[in-house]
């Protein structure tokens, strides 16, 4: 245990563990010191000069970032002579800066702006023209830097060394020459390199994909979960006329600190495709035809209802989608009940993995339907579920997700689907394996609605809607509900706080967890089920 | 409680009345010395005071804010680099842009910018707020339409050469001491 120490900043007494560094307490505590190179997660660099403070004792301003807190220290942010040297450092950083706010993709969320506008002096003594250097340099797959617009605060150096542990950047040459660039015939191509243009105070590393895409000040950001591995980083989605521009990470100690990776953050195309499956189908006259939601819903749960009862629910299996929520599956687990099922299973892509941050498993919830207890066994029951299917004994699919196309050998999976004699489909996609399918309901992706996942270490964390779906459209989990209620002739709702009532009552390792209390950084899963 | 009442006097009739009356028949005369006037010139082929519109149109000052249109650079070109602040600047919110990419040396533009002129007011805060002297409030007025669809003015449209909004820009250079 730490000692914690106490010390005033302008008069304002604060307590803080020994050895912290002086920035952080104070901005922990709500005191806005500008700083650029300082970053909780990156070494002191001490660089950008910003952050400089007068302690009472010292003979010199220091910089508060790499000065650590000691008993008694008293500190003061507001004086003249702490004013002027921020001017100072701003009016340095500005003089080769160049003016090209309206087309830069940082502006309205660029720390140079924002700091020159509340502590620069908006006058610059220079006559000398500004520095010309390389604009739009492509230096990596996803990147492109501006070294004009560089402060060389060092941060993104200082990633590529520490965190994603690759060192391709640095800064050559000395003084007015300093120039960041990539090491001789290098590229900035590391699984994190986005990364770089997050912490990149100002626009000098911008992501090629949302280079030029919209004006940051019309985003709305909504606080989220990365759907693409089982890691779960948390993220923020940011939306402008119903549609996802970017997704970026958000800070989570326990989970992804403020990092993700490339691959899950340019992996929201997905949601604003154009290809997505839009409307229900129904298998008419040995096609798929589109109908209203309604007639499709009808059609699945007399479908299913005449299956029951003709063939008995154990000749019924389910195929879990990892990719759907907490609530979704739970409620599916209480449809699959009243339906009899027995056999069930999931099937879940697997991919590169690394030490950090991704994982082997590519979707964002398998944890949770194990947790749930909707599947069981070393492979979530898939091979059993397969080979009842080619032994005949299994007569009835319901398939959440197309992970099973990817996951099974696809001659077996054919040869499956066609013997099938009840075969409904839940998919983001019209694939050409589903064209048996009785029934085709289009699925709701990460974005399009509230709920929780469970991440590889059993976090559960919430998802928040972002983009509204068409009208009269039906969540994956109001599709669970409205079958339940067409079969089992219930009543029930997809209400959240209920369902979530019920996973606590039901299943131990999530009794001590409500929905309301899961905050915006999540909670972790009861021991006893981990 | 009770209710306190106070008359009024009102000043008495008569000499308003008389006014009025004096005022009518001044006004008639001085619509009749015109009309008369206005007639005896059209009739001997001279100048008349009537703008003939649409046939004859009046130049508005260049203080006039009409519909706000693009500038068009001598190189056929827009000036705007899609910065997005007159959208933002907008209070009707009928400014709509998506930028492009060139590998021109200002490498962003415009790929969408349409002006839904049955919201726009006229208030030319989007003027105002333009970095670059892109979109300035024009002399046109003439923007009626057969269709909601008509009133939406894209890029093609709204683009205006540099030389006929010289007026408006010298105006605004001075008005804002630029």
């Amino acid at each position: 245990m730490a000692k914690t120490v106490s010390i005033q900043v302008d008069g304002r007494p604060l307590t803080a563990p020994e050895s912290a560094s002086l920035l952080q307490v104070m901005l922990d505590a709500g005191i806005d010191i500008p700083h650029y190179c300082y970053h909780p997660k990156l070494s002191i660099d001490g660089s950008c000069r910003l952050c400089q403070v007068r302690i009472e004792g010292m003979p010199k301003l220091q910089i508060s970032c790499n000065v650590q807190v000691r008993e008694g220290m008293t500190v003061y942010t507001q004086e003249p002579g702490v004013a002027a040297a921020r001017r100072g450092a701003l009016e340095l950083l500005l003089i080769n800066h160049p003016l090209d706010c309206p087309i830069c993709d940082k502006a309205g969320e660029c720390w140079l702006q924002n700091y020159a506008m509340r502590y620069g002096s908006r006058f610059a003594s220079t006559l000398d023209p500004r520095r010309k250097e390389g604009k739009r340099l492509d230096i990596g797959e996803r990147m492109l830097l501006d070294q004009e617009r560089c402060i060389l605060c060092r941060r993104c150096v200082r990633f590529c060394r520490e965190i994603s542990k690759t060192g391709e950047l640095t800064v050559f040459n000395l003084g007015d020459r300093s120039q960041l660039d990539i090491y001789n015939g290098g590229r900035l191509d590391n699984d994190y390199s986005i990364c770089t243009a997050d912490i990149c105070p100002v626009g000098a590393l911008e992501s090629k994909d949302f280079h030029h895409k919209v004006r940051v000040w019309f985003l709305q950001e909504t606080r989220s979960v990365c759907p693409s591995c089982a890691n779960g980083c948390n993220i923020a989605i940011s939306e402008y006329h119903n549609r996802i521009w970017r997704l970026v990470p958000r800070r989570n100690d326990a989970v992804n600190d403020t990092w993700m990776c490339d691959w899950g953050r340019l992996s929201y195309g997905f949601v604003n495709s154009e290809d997505r499956l839009r409307a229900p189908m129904v298998a008419r006259g040995g096609a798929l035809a589109q109908v209203e939601w309604d007639d499709a819903l009808a059609a699945a749960a007399g479908a299913l209802g005449r299956f029951k009862n003709s063939h008995g629910g154990k000749a019924l299996g389910a195929l879990i989608s990892p990719h759907l929520t907490n609530e979704e599956n739970f409620r599916f687990g209480q449809l699959l009940r009243a339906l009899g099922v027995e056999r069930t299973a999931m099937a879940v892509r697997r991919g590169k993995a690394d030490q950090f941050l991704i994982k082997a498993e590519k979707a964002a919830n398998a944890r949770g339907v194990r947790e749930l207890g909707l599947v069981t066994g070393e492979d979530d029951g898939l091979e059993q579920l397969l080979k009842a299917a080619e032994e005949g004994s299994l007569k009835g699919l319901y398939l959440c997700g197309d992970d099973i196309v990817e996951v099974a050998e696809r001659p077996r999976l054919a040869k499956i689907l066609e013997r099938i004699e009840l075969l409904i489909v839940q998919n983001l996609w019209l694939r050409p394996e589903f064209a048996r399918a009785a029934v085709l309901l289009p699925s709701t992706t990460f974005a399009e609605k509230d709920g929780t996942f469970t991440n590889y270490a059993g976090r559960v964390q919430r998802i928040s809607k972002v983009i509204a779906p068409p009208a009269d459209w039906a969540s994956d989990g109001e599709i669970f509900t409205r079958l339940m209620n067409g079969i089992a002739a219930t009543h029930e709702r997809f209400d959240l706080a209920a369902i979530w009532r019920s996973i606590a009552r039901e299943r131990p390792p999530f009794n001590q967890l409500s929905f309301d209390r899961i905050g915006e950084t999540g909670e972790p899963l009861a021991e006893a089920g981990a | 409680m009770a209710v306190r009442v106070i008359t009024v006097a009102r000043p008495a009739p008569g000499l308003a009345r008389r006014k009025l009356w004096t005022s009518l028949f001044v006004g008639l005369a001085v619509v009749t010395a015109h009309f008369l006037r206005n007639l005896l010139k059209f009739a001997s082929g001279g100048q008349d005071f009537t703008i003939h519109y649409p046939e004859q149109r009046l130049l508005q000052p260049p203080a006039l804010r009409g519909m706000p249109v693009l500038v068009q650079m001598e190189n056929g070109k827009e000036r705007c680099v899609a910065c997005g602040l007159c959208e933002w600047a907008c209070p009707t919110n009928c400014i709509t842009i998506f930028p492009g990419e060139t590998a021109n040396e200002v490498e962003r533009y415009p790929e969408v910018f349409d002006i839904d002129m049955s919201r726009c007011m006229f208030c030319g805060l989007c003027e105002e707020a333009c970095p670059e002297e892109a979109i300035v409030m024009s002399r046109q007025v003439e923007i009626a339409c057969y269709s909601r669809a008509g009133s939406m003015w894209h890029k093609a449209d709204l683009l205006v050469p540099q030389a006929q909004l010289k007026t408006r820009i010298d105006y605004l250079r001075h008005g804002y001491d630029r």
